[in-house]
């Protein structure tokens, strides 16, 4: 792990090749990895930063964001406090925690990117199944890692953000499912940030084979600071031929957290994704998620819950991307609104020449609790072939009087009546997740949201 | 003044000279009316005469404007109270066209509402040194059942949304499982019996009387005298014009029922003439 030596010069690096350099010692790499990070780093500075002339970019502002301030070495400073320090003032106690404390097949928690704890299950993992750091994985199981880490699913090229994550990334797991091997509880990993300015990427990796089932929750989670941080994730999801992946995301950050999250999924012929992301904390939060239904007759289910408040800016795209024919994509994402809180959901779905017989949907609602509250929802179809049905819709609204009245009239206060209206709102997508720890999860963190 | 209040007791229920309106139209122009413990009434008057607004009005509907009178419940003026501080008062409302609301289960809603109430009138109780229990959710939903079965309501009742596809009949059910449960000591009920057929109309009659009794006052708005063969009123009221221009026994309902708005309107006009 690390020394003191390179303690010692992480101050001065912040975003730079020699920022680069620490990180790779720090994570013992020779050879093709460090060169990877290398040329991220040049790909990062040759790239612009999103202009608000880019589509994606086109309703985000970025200009609060100060790169030059954040410290992407904060992990390695951190690697060797001892384990378990820490948690309780991260909010282990707080719902976020428990998704990613609670029964399990294996955990990994990582704060300001370095690991402080690590589980696998004995008999899964006599099963073949690989659960750990990404770091570790990238030592142990190299063949693996190299195959598909940001090779297949996201690319440093994608963009500015997508290539420093591949320069700068250090915590993150990895889960390797093999062929027809199938886990019922969840592979929880929850990352925390507790150095004011740290900047944490994140990465989750996970690959199922032929036939394989897996269920698997990242939770995001830090204390509200002064000093602004930045979280970069970014998210891999291999689903083989016939193989099943749950995968639910919590983002809970502090306030102070400008967050970026990339993430694809990859199914093969036959398989199936359910997807649930929950977007509740930071200050700036930029998701963008999508689904390459390649192989045959897959079906991904993407559900997406986001709850803003205060001046929080939420900005979710969202892709669904069906690549061969007979794929069913089935996506619904639902936001509240309240304070001066804004949010941008822009979502495509895209269906290529050859792949007839798609039946895609999406819906994006927003429910509007603030006068000064604003949600902006953009739905895109891009239809190549000719016998597909592919249907989509948004909403923006507001909490109706006449319901709050109703409500009223039975002795519900009218703070309580709101509540369970705002419920109400969510509970068809709470209903499409069958794990009840989580749909509970759910109703405290509305009811918590709505309380604020 | 209908309501035979002969005792000098403060009148439990009582609409004084009450005035209302909304977007500046005037729809409510003096309406009195005063309701006893233990006594139905019913108000009858032909549509637009303004009684479904004066059901709103009473229940806090912050759509309307009261610009003058008063509405007095057990001698406190409840107008500045919201419609959630009627309702745990005691105060009931039957909706003519109750709300649906998507992602709101019965039962969730149910045991909320039942809870506030409940909760309210054990404080009251216990303030004045009585004691009132507020309910566990095991007797809350063995409470539920007793009443759904009241009702003749199906068990999955409970877990459906609150009103959503419902039929018209379920939705008039679900109205009065909410007042047997809440158990009001004023119900006010709009257009209960519209669009029921007659053997909801008698399902929702019985959960009516099963509710009246000594403690509790009524008011039955309603089209048709229909109603009234199932639930028998103390007094009847007419409304026209956003007012309440004849009061009296039963009878009234029935020389309505013979003669129609216009007739008895003719026939009032003729009494008043000679």
């Amino acid at each position: 792990m690390s020394t003191i030596a390179e303690v010692s010069d992480v101050a001065t690096t912040g975003f730079s090749r020699e920022g680069v350099a620490v990180i790779s010692r720090a994570h013992r790499e020779t050879g093709a990895s460090r060169e990877a990070r290398m040329r991220a780093w040049e790909l990062f500075e040759s790239l612009p930063m999103p202009q608000r002339t880019d589509e994606e970019w086109r309703r985000t502002d970025l200009r609060g964001l100060k790169l030059d301030r954040l410290r992407p070495t904060a992990g390695v400073e951190a690697a060797g406090v001892s384990p378990l320090s820490g948690l309780e003032e991260a909010g282990v106690e707080n719902a976020a925690a428990q998704i990613a404390l609670g029964p399990n097949a294996g955990v990994i928690v990582q704060r300001d990117a370095a690991t402080i704890l690590a589980t696998l299950d004995a008999e899964v993992a006599a099963q073949g199944v690989i659960f750990t750091d990404l770091a570790t994985a990238y030592r142990e199981h190299a063949d693996l890692v190299e195959r598909y880490f940001m090779t297949q699913a996201v690319l440093p090229s994608m963009g500015k953000f997508q290539a420093l994550h591949a320069a700068f990334w250090q915590g993150g797991s990895f889960l390797y499912v093999p062929r027809g091997v199938k886990v019922e509880a969840p592979f929880r990993a929850f990352s925390l940030i507790s150095e004011p300015g740290a900047a944490v990427f994140s990465h989750t990796l996970v690959v199922l084979e032929e036939g394989a089932q897996a269920f698997v929750a990242d939770a995001y989670r830090s204390p509200s600071q002064d000093v602004q941080s930045f979280a970069s994730a970014v998210v891999e999801l291999i689903v083989g031929q016939d193989a099943r992946l749950r995968y639910v995301q919590v983002q809970d950050w502090g306030r102070d957290v400008w967050n970026f999250m990339t993430e694809r999924a990859i199914l093969g012929q036959d398989a199936t994704l359910n997807s649930l992301h929950v977007t509740l904390g930071a200050k700036f939060s930029k998701s963008s998620i999508a689904a390459h239904l390649r192989g045959k007759n897959t079906l991904a289910e993407m559900l997406g819950i986001y709850f803003a408040d205060g001046d929080q800016f939420f900005d979710h795209h969202t892709w669904q991307l069906h690549e061969s024919p007979f794929g069913t994509s089935d996506l619904e994402f639902k936001g509240a609104l309240k304070g001066n809180a804004r949010s941008v959901y822009s979502g495509l779905i895209k269906v290529d020449e050859g792949a007839q017989k798609t039946d895609a949907y999406q819906q994006n609602r927003n429910l509007i609790l603030s006068r000064t509250a604003r949600a902006d929802s953009i739905p895109n179809l891009e239809i190549a072939a000719n016998d597909v049905r592919c249907t989509h819709g948004a909403t923006v609204s507001q909490v109706e009087e006449e319901h709050l009245f109703y409500l009223q009239t039975r002795g519900l206060p009218r703070s309580e009546a709101q509540n369970l209206i705002v419920e109400g709102f969510f509970r068809p997508i709470i209903d499409r997740v069958p794990v009840e720890e989580i749909q509970h999860f759910l109703e405290t963190a509305i009811a918590r949201k709505v309380g604020i | 003044m209908s309501g035979r209040n002969g005792t000098g007791n403060t009148p439990m229920f009582e609409i004084d000279n009450l005035h209302a309106e909304i977007d500046g139209k005037e729809i409510l122009k003096g309406v009195d009316l005063t309701v006893n413990q233990g006594e139905i009434h019913a108000l009858m008057g032909p549509n637009g005469s303004g009684k479904s607004t004066l059901a709103y009005v009473i229940a806090g509907d912050p759509r309307y404007e009261v610009t003058e009178g008063s509405i007095r419940f057990k001698g406190e003026d409840i107008l500045e109270w919201p419609p959630d501080e009627r309702a745990r008062k005691g105060l009931f409302l039957a909706f003519q066209y109750p709300t649906v609301i998507p992602g709101v289960s019965m039962a969730n809603f149910l045991r909320m509402a039942v809870t506030n109430v409940r909760n309210a009138r054990a404080e009251a109780a216990a303030a004045e040194g009585g004691s009132a229990q507020s309910i566990t959710p095991r007797e809350f939903r063995r409470l539920m059942r007793e009443k759904m079965a009241l009702l003749k309501m199906d068990d999955s009742f409970a877990t459906r949304y609150l009103n959503e596809g419902f039929s018209g009949g379920e939705k008039k059910r679900a109205e009065i499982l909410q007042m047997a449960l809440l158990e009001p000591t004023m119900a006010v009920l709009d257009e209960t019996d519209s669009g029921l057929d007659i053997d909801a109309l008698k399902v929702v009659s019985e959960g009516v009387n099963n509710l009246s009794g000594p403690e509790v006052g009524m008011l039955l708005i309603t089209h048709y005298q229909r109603l009234l063969n199932f639930i028998k009123p103390d007094f009847v009221h007419i409304m026209t014009e956003g007012r309440v221009v004849e009061s009296g026994g039963p009878e009234l309902a029935h020389e309505l029922e013979a003669k129609g708005y216009e007739g008895l309107r003719a026939s009032l006009a003729e009494t008043s003439a000679s």
